[in-house]
């Protein structure tokens, strides 16, 4: 028997048992899953009217697939749609063949098997997803997305109870289904600048959940935005978050923030130290944030949005936990080994001038090369870069060194900035897409092709 | 009033504006810049260029007629403009005698655009400097009301000045239209064309501080394009005070930020008005990520002809004017209505060409990040859903004359 998305993903959030890691196996293993995408209807909303959905599994978010770092990874996958996708391991180091990149379209009724191996020292917040050409946006819309949780032998935060929330949104028409503009409409344009944003937010399927919390305690909440334009500046009422990891997993050192910026496709792990009084309430909001382009910024942008509620227990607290003051080692890359600098320019819709073209190959490095790449949005709204296959390191933003190296897969650069990130195409040969995930954006072709060989 | 009507208002506003402010003192060393310009050998190939120039230049936007020879009104005298508590009247420029330019000579009206000298008061003379005081220039000059940019209209070269005198005097059907003369502030217009507001006349020499020749195959196009930069007045609304010496010179709009060294480097607010939008002239600087660095030159020349923005609109060369036809976008992204583009697409394509040589190939890049022009949701699409033919009604329309009907002096070669 299925259980309903909002029981899984309820079951997710306030288990009574933490998702804490298992102890890793000594030796590798082959981990299995079986992944079905297909059509079905499931109550989305809190009133429980139903809704057709895309769904990995029969729920949305697809299962939460959790590996340690060495597994061998096989995924049997049907397409039960009636049109063409792939899944795509979204900052999964990993052969060419196994990216789910529009290259390898999986036909509706046909099966497809992924096989890769999770790297050592990967181990992160990671998500699954389609990426067929042009539908990428629409696919994801309907539902298909979900989180993956590589653990490692060594984590030196494994004790905290943790959560894992997937931030995605949605439109709806007022029968219950979704509403996707015809990209001719005024709707659709609108939706083609901003990309697609829908007024209910949803934490891992549910419409502002509740997380309970003990005074004193700390949780590792890790968070996925799986939405295909919305971006969340993440502030919790009365808190400051300990920033602790991004999309690559853990960071040096912990940092410590009032609120952060959440880009499409990104990652990042916060802990929540439970500093309220017992009994108490903090919201976690969606703070304003102004990425849009002046001519369709939407009239509430810069209107706060819930997300979920933070309800403390009665008890009363407990000793805090201590956070260590060093994570792990994250080695910056040499950047004298750098020969290759490359620049992408972005507009609204194109990279360097250009639109996607699946017969051309845009830019091509070598095995092993490590490469500067230069993000220059040049135009009024942020553009989130994401580059498949491979993890880089931010340099700097607008000249301003990063703190700390840390491991990235997609990097948000704001209206008329730039972003730099180093990068080593290691292992793995292949057609790798880099794109805007705005999926709007890049469904209308903000994406090019990087040929490593 | 359309929609396109209360723009051409915008721009008449911007364009006046852009005098009344004051701004930066020109500085740098001078020197003379010799406009080079080949103008047709015919007289009537003189008034076909002086016609080319007047409708590139949007003299009908404020005179009448937009830069549509064929329009109603033809540049028979236009709307009035609203200035600084003042109402203004642009004046009839068709040739009747009584109402229109035909009460001028030749000589005072070239006075008008080179030197901005009211050619009803100003004696009819040639001036032998363009400071008041020196030489025959007057010691109190009666300028033009502030709203005629003949501060950037100067740059031009004699021989253009001359065959705009040529088009208005010989083949511009006269109107009988009476226009209320002009207001102006008890002592004139002096204090605001003082030289440190308007910049020098002729242009300090090529390269100034805020200069460089970045591409040495471009040379002649870049001196080109920055003479018609200097004539077009970019400067009024992109920075710069008319002078490519000035702090701010193409760098956006104003802001207090913008020079470092707290002085306002435009003569424009920070953003310009435009009804429920503010809009701000963008960073025309080669910089790479807040100016227009990372544009091709088709780009830019893209944005002159068509007005596409050079940030939505692929770069592919376009070859119609019709959206959705000849790599026209289905649904093109417009540059805010401030920017005269509906003017500035009537230049030739060598014209727009040089314009874009200077802006990227000329300029040292100057990192200014300004806040995006804001706009409707269709990117003024259907503000420009009717718009003046591109290209001109050719010559002549109704409200010029036939060249038969030109004095028979202007038949000989």
């Amino acid at each position: 028997m299925k259980l309903p998305a909002a029981v899984v993903a309820a079951c997710l959030l306030v288990g009574a048992r933490p998702l804490a890691a298992p102890p890793a196996p000594a030796t590798s293993r082959v981990v299995e899953v079986r992944l079905v995408a297909s059509v079905t209807r499931l109550p989305l909303l809190p009133d429980g009217r139903l809704t057709e959905v895309f769904a990995y599994n029969g729920q949305v978010p697809g299962p939460l697939l959790e590996f340690h770092e060495g597994d061998r990874v096989v995924v049997r996958f049907r397409n039960d749609l009636p049109e063409a996708t792939t899944v795509h391991w979204h900052g999964l180091h990993l052969p060419f063949t196994a990216d789910g990149s529009p290259f390898h379209p999986v036909a509706p009724g046909a099966e497809h098997t992924y096989e890769f191996t999770i790297q050592r020292g990967s181990a992160g917040t990671y998500w699954y997803h389609p990426h067929p050409h042009h539908r990428t946006g629409y696919q994801v819309g309907r539902g298909l997305y979900g989180a993956i949780v590589v653990r490692a032998a060594d984590d030196p935060i494994a004790h905290l109870p943790e959560r894992v929330l997937i931030l995605s949104d949605q439109r709806f028409h007022e029968d219950g289904s979704l509403d996707f503009a015809d990209p001719g409409s005024p709707a659709g344009r609108v939706d083609f600048e901003n990309g697609r944003e829908g007024d209910v937010i949803f934490v891992t399927g549910v419409v502002n959940p509740t997380v309970s919390i003990r005074a004193g305690e700390v949780q590792r909440w890790r968070f996925i935005n799986a939405s295909g334009a919305r971006v969340y500046r993440l502030g919790l009422q009365g808190h400051r978050l300990l920033h602790v990891g991004s999309d690559g997993g853990l960071f040096e050192k912990p940092v410590e923030l009032e609120d952060m910026i959440l880009a499409n496709g990104e990652r990042v792990e916060l802990l929540v130290r439970a500093t309220g009084d017992p009994g108490s309430i903090a919201l976690l909001q969606a703070l304003p944030y102004d990425r849009y382009i002046p001519q369709t910024r939407p009239a509430d942008w810069n209107v706060p949005r819930t997300l979920l509620t933070l309800r403390y227990r009665q008890d009363a607290p407990v000793a805090s936990p201590v956070v260590p003051s060093r994570l792990r080692v994250v080695p910056p890359l040499d950047t004298s080994a750098v020969k290759v600098r490359r620049v992408m320019a972005l507009t609204q819709g194109f990279i360097n001038g250009r639109t996607m073209d699946m017969q051309r190959i845009d830019v091509e490095a070598e095995l092993g090369a490590t490469e500067i790449w230069d993000i220059e949005n040049i135009v009024g709204m942020d553009h989130p870069f994401h580059i498949h296959g491979f993890q880089f390191q931010v340099l700097d933003r607008d000249g301003v060194p990063e703190e700390q190296p840390s491991w990235k897969d997609t990097v948000n650069v704001p209206a008329r900035s730039s972003a730099r990130f180093i990068v080593r195409f290691d292992n793995f040969a292949g057609n790798w897409m880099f794109h805007c995930h705005i999926l709007t954006h890049e469904d209308a072709g903000m994406m090019g092709v990087l040929r490593v060989r | 009033m359309s929609a396109v009507q209360s723009m051409r208002a915008g721009i008449g506003i911007v364009v006046l504006a852009s005098t009344l402010v004051v701004a930066v003192v020109a500085g740098a060393a001078r020197g003379l810049e010799t406009p080079e310009q080949t103008v047709g050998t015919s007289q009537l190939d003189q008034i076909l260029l002086g016609r080319r120039i007047v409708v590139s230049h949007g003299c009908g936007d404020c005179h009448g007629g937009g830069p549509d020879p064929s329009a109603e009104g033809w540049l028979a005298g236009g709307d009035p403009l609203p200035v600084s508590g003042m109402e203004l009247h642009p004046p009839n420029l068709t040739p009747d005698d009584e109402t229109g330019i035909g009460r001028y000579t030749d000589r005072q009206l070239f006075n008008a655009l080179r030197f901005g000298l009211r050619p009803s008061t100003t004696p009819d003379i040639e001036m032998t400097s363009a400071r008041p005081g020196v030489g025959n220039h007057p010691g109190q000059p009666d300028y033009l009301a502030p709203a005629m940019p003949w501060t950037s209209w100067r740059h031009m070269s004699d021989a253009e000045l001359r065959a705009v005198i040529a088009y208005l005097r010989h083949a511009v059907r006269p109107v009988r239209n009476a226009v209320t003369p002009n207001e102006k502030p008890p002592h004139g217009w002096t204090e605001h064309f003082a030289e440190s507001n308007i910049g020098p006349y002729p242009l300090v020499a090529f390269p100034t501080a805020n200069e460089e020749l970045r591409r040495e195959d471009r040379r002649e196009n870049v001196l080109r394009g920055r003479r018609l930069v200097a004539s077009l007045g970019c400067s009024d609304c992109h920075g710069g005070v008319g002078n490519p010496a000035a702090s701010g010179w193409m760098v956006g709009s104003r802001s207090e930020t913008n020079t470092g060294n707290g002085r306002p480097v435009g003569p424009f607010e920070e953003v310009i008005d435009m009804g429920q939008f503010k809009v701000a002239a963008r960073n025309l600087t080669p910089d790479n990520v807040t100016g227009i660095g990372r544009f091709s030159e088709r780009q830019i020349f893209n944005a002159l002809r068509y007005g596409l923005r050079p940030g939505e609109t692929e770069d592919v060369e376009i070859t119609s004017t019709v959206p959705g036809q000849g790599n026209h976008p289905q649904h093109p992204k417009y540059l805010a209505p401030a920017m005269p583009w509906l003017a500035w697409r009537h230049l030739t394509d060598q014209e727009l060409h040089d314009i874009a040589s200077y802006l990227l190939y000329g300029l040292k890049p100057v990192r200014n990040r300004l806040p995006d022009s804001e706009g409707p949701p269709d990117f003024w699409a259907s503000a420009y859903s009717q718009v003046s033919p591109y290209p001109a009604a050719p010559f002549p329309t109704q409200r010029e004359r036939a060249p038969s009907e030109l004095p028979p002096e202007l038949h000989r070669e």
